[in-house]
């Protein structure tokens, strides 16, 4: 998926972006409200990390105002007011789930894991799919029963189809997932890492349907 | 040996008591001394116009009868009246008494045979002589009897203090105690300011003795909320300021763990890793002890219910904790207590923490919240000491225990409960227990005072 993070240390910023990276998520990285509030307002995230003292403003106000035009993304606050004030406030904002610094990235990722999941209305870690074995917080995938490896990239696609299985995903969606990788997207990138995919884990697994998007069966 | 302090009720009611009580004193004394020159000149006046009406009859009674050769004794009165304040004797010329009262001596008076006041030891003594000089009618007053009436006199005067001291006792304790009230109410005001009550003191329905008072203090107040504010958000931003630093450098490490590969230089990397986690925890317990010692602990009512609820499912996130925790009730009811909620997160994070790592791995750690409020957590840990138990809230005391800590986690939970006007029991073993440790907060349902 693509994550939104938006934290003003350095050091810590690009810990947190190499780790969401190398987990294969693609992250774009602000360090400021309103170039954070531009990117949220332009492209669809899969999940947002939060820091709350920025240095133009507080991360709290940017969250009132996504909640406030509708906008559901998953948002995980990183912070260092551990006040259980502090924490009530963020989760009153519309927060769904606080991180206090400093916090081990183990955690951060089993913390993402569960958040992303709650969204998209699963609660397991493993997604059992005739015959596909996704554990998505050790990033494994046995397709019946054979392990397969799987690049950053195809990770991001499967990742982003395993957030609504059955449902269709929009191109739009996988594009953006991709995006952070770093490359430029081709009009026909999409459609380059599904084939990719489907060629790891079965062709009929992921459907297409024309005009809309795919579909994880 | 320390003074003993008595309430300025007490002290202006003996004072205006005894002012009172001296005054009148003083009074009685002067009107008792302005009546004994009054009875003086009264009974002096009375005697010598006894004296001086009963000489013609005398005279006249004297020539009618013939010389008896002794002294003639009158009869006393045939109907008796008590005894006569006055008696008399009828002396001539050579001092011999020719007649008497009947209640007077057959010897003479021994007084002077000259017109005018004399005083004995016992009387005082009018003469009053004949035109001629040969009879003296000299008439005597007892000085008993001027006593008896200056007694009775003065006493008349000193019986109403008798009679009205307690009153004015009373009147004097109840006027001050009402004129003291707005004290007392200052007092009061005063009395409830604390880490969590820094309102002003109201001013307008104070005296206007009491307003510079009042006054001064909400000033101080004022100075004392501030310099607190200062400490908290300088403990607050210490807090970030220390976080964030740690938190890059606890990430960039793991990062190096993540990137090394297997060998000398990643075990280094771990070392690292392992140190800055300690760095954290111990900074966290310092955060922790700051904000305790700028006195967060009091504040506004709140329902603390909800909080324990996050502080549980905080806690419950943690891998030790994973299937350890057992809470009582499941849901919570509102536990509405006068305590600022950070400080209340922190005692019970600090206590679920040391509960979970300061017992058998695996082992239930008990959560209940009592119906009267009272908060219990309790572990499955080895029986502590008495002499340990009872110095485990001093900083930097621990267990016999090799699980990692800092020493600090009692010594604010109990500073922070201290603030908060509850008490922190601990006990070992846990009760109904033969092992376990047991913690307990008792939050009261009162403001501090």
């Amino acid at each position: 998926m693509r994550v939104l993070l938006v934290e003003d240390d350095a050091i810590l910023g690009e810990a947190v972006h190499d780790h969401v990276a190398a987990n294969g998520h693609a992250v774009d990285w602000f360090r400021l409200v309103d170039d954070a509030r531009n990117a949220a307002l332009t492209t669809n995230y899969g999940l947002i990390l939060l820091d709350l003292r920025l240095p133009d403003g507080s991360g709290l106000s940017l969250l009132r105002g996504l909640r406030a035009k509708g906008d559901a993304t998953p948002v995980i606050v990183l912070t260092a007011h551990d006040q259980i004030s502090d924490r009530i406030e963020g989760l009153n904002s519309g927060a769904d789930d606080y991180l206090v610094k400093p916090f081990d990235l183990g955690e951060l990722t089993a913390r993402m894991l569960a958040v992303s999941r709650r969204h998209g209305g699963s609660s397991v870690s493993i997604i059992r799919l005739a015959g596909l074995e996704i554990d998505q917080r050790s990033r494994s995938l046995r397709v019946d029963g054979r392990e397969v490896l799987l690049s950053g990239r195809e990770w991001s696609v499967l990742d982003t189809l395993c957030g609504r299985i059955g449902a269709i995903v929009s191109k739009t969606q996988i594009e953006e997932a991709l995006y952070a990788f770093g490359s430029e997207i081709e009009s026909n990138t999409v459609e380059v890492y599904v084939s990719r995919l489907r060629k790891k884990i079965g062709r009929d697994r992921v459907q297409t349907v024309r005009g809309v998007g795919y579909s994880l069966k | 040996m320390a003074k003993r302090s008595f309430s300025i009720t007490r002290r202006l009611t003996i004072t205006l008591t005894g002012i009172v009580t001296l005054f009148w004193l003083m009074a009685a004394g002067f009107g008792m001394m302005v009546m004994q020159d009054e009875f003086t000149e009264i009974f002096d006046s009375a005697l010598k116009e006894t004296g001086e009406r009963l000489m013609p009859l005398v005279v006249d009674d004297l020539l009618q009868q013939e010389a008896s050769g002794g002294p003639r004794r009158l009869e006393a009165p045939t109907i008796a009246h008590g005894e006569d304040y006055l008696i008399y004797q009828v002396r001539d010329s050579g001092g011999s008494v020719i007649l008497h009262s009947h209640d007077a001596t057959q010897a003479p008076f021994d007084a002077p045979l000259q017109q005018g006041f004399h005083d004995t030891g016992d009387y005082r003594i009018y003469t009053a002589a004949s035109v001629d000089g040969s009879i003296f009618v000299q008439i005597a007053d007892a000085f008993d009897h001027r006593r008896e009436a200056m007694i009775e006199g003065g006493f008349a005067l000193l019986l109403p203090l008798l009679i009205l001291l307690p009153a004015s006792i009373f009147a004097i304790r109840f006027t001050v105690r009402r004129l003291l009230s707005p004290i007392d109410d200052l007092r009061l005001a005063i009395g409830t300011k604390d880490g969590g009550n820094m309102a002003p003191v109201e001013r307008e329905t104070l005296p206007p003795e009491l307003q510079p008072i009042a006054h001064s203090v909400n000033l101080l107040l004022t100075r004392l909320r501030a310099a607190l504010d200062a400490e908290r958000e300088f403990a607050a931003n210490s807090a970030h300021e220390l976080r964030t630093p740690i938190a890059g450098a606890l990430a960039q490490t793991q990062r190096l763990v993540e990137e090394l590969p297997p060998g000398a230089l990643q075990g280094r990397a771990r070392q690292v890793e392992t140190s800055l986690g300690k760095l954290a925890r111990l900074s966290e317990k310092l955060l922790q002890l700051s904000r305790a010692e700028a006195g967060i602990g009091g504040g506004e009512p709140v329902d603390l219910s909800p909080i324990l609820s996050l502080v549980i499912e905080d806690a419950r996130r943690v891998p030790l904790a994973h299937g350890r925790l057992h809470v009582v009730p499941e849901t919570f009811p509102p536990l509405e207590r006068p305590v600022n909620s950070d400080a209340f997160a922190i005692v019970v994070r600090n206590l679920v923490e040391n509960a979970l790592l300061h017992s058998p791995p695996g082992s239930l750690v008990e959560i209940e919240l009592q119906p009267q409020g009272v908060i219990r957590i309790v572990n499955q840990a080895a029986v502590l000491g008495s002499e340990l138990l009872a110095g485990i809230r001093s900083r930097f005391i621990r267990g016999p225990t090799s699980a990692p800590g800092s020493g600090l986690g009692l010594a604010i939970v109990s500073s922070l409960v201290e603030q908060m006007g509850g008490e922190l029991q601990l006990l070992s073993p846990a009760e109904g227990r033969q092992d376990g440790f047991e913690a307990r907060i008792v939050l009261s349902g009162q403001t501090q005072r």
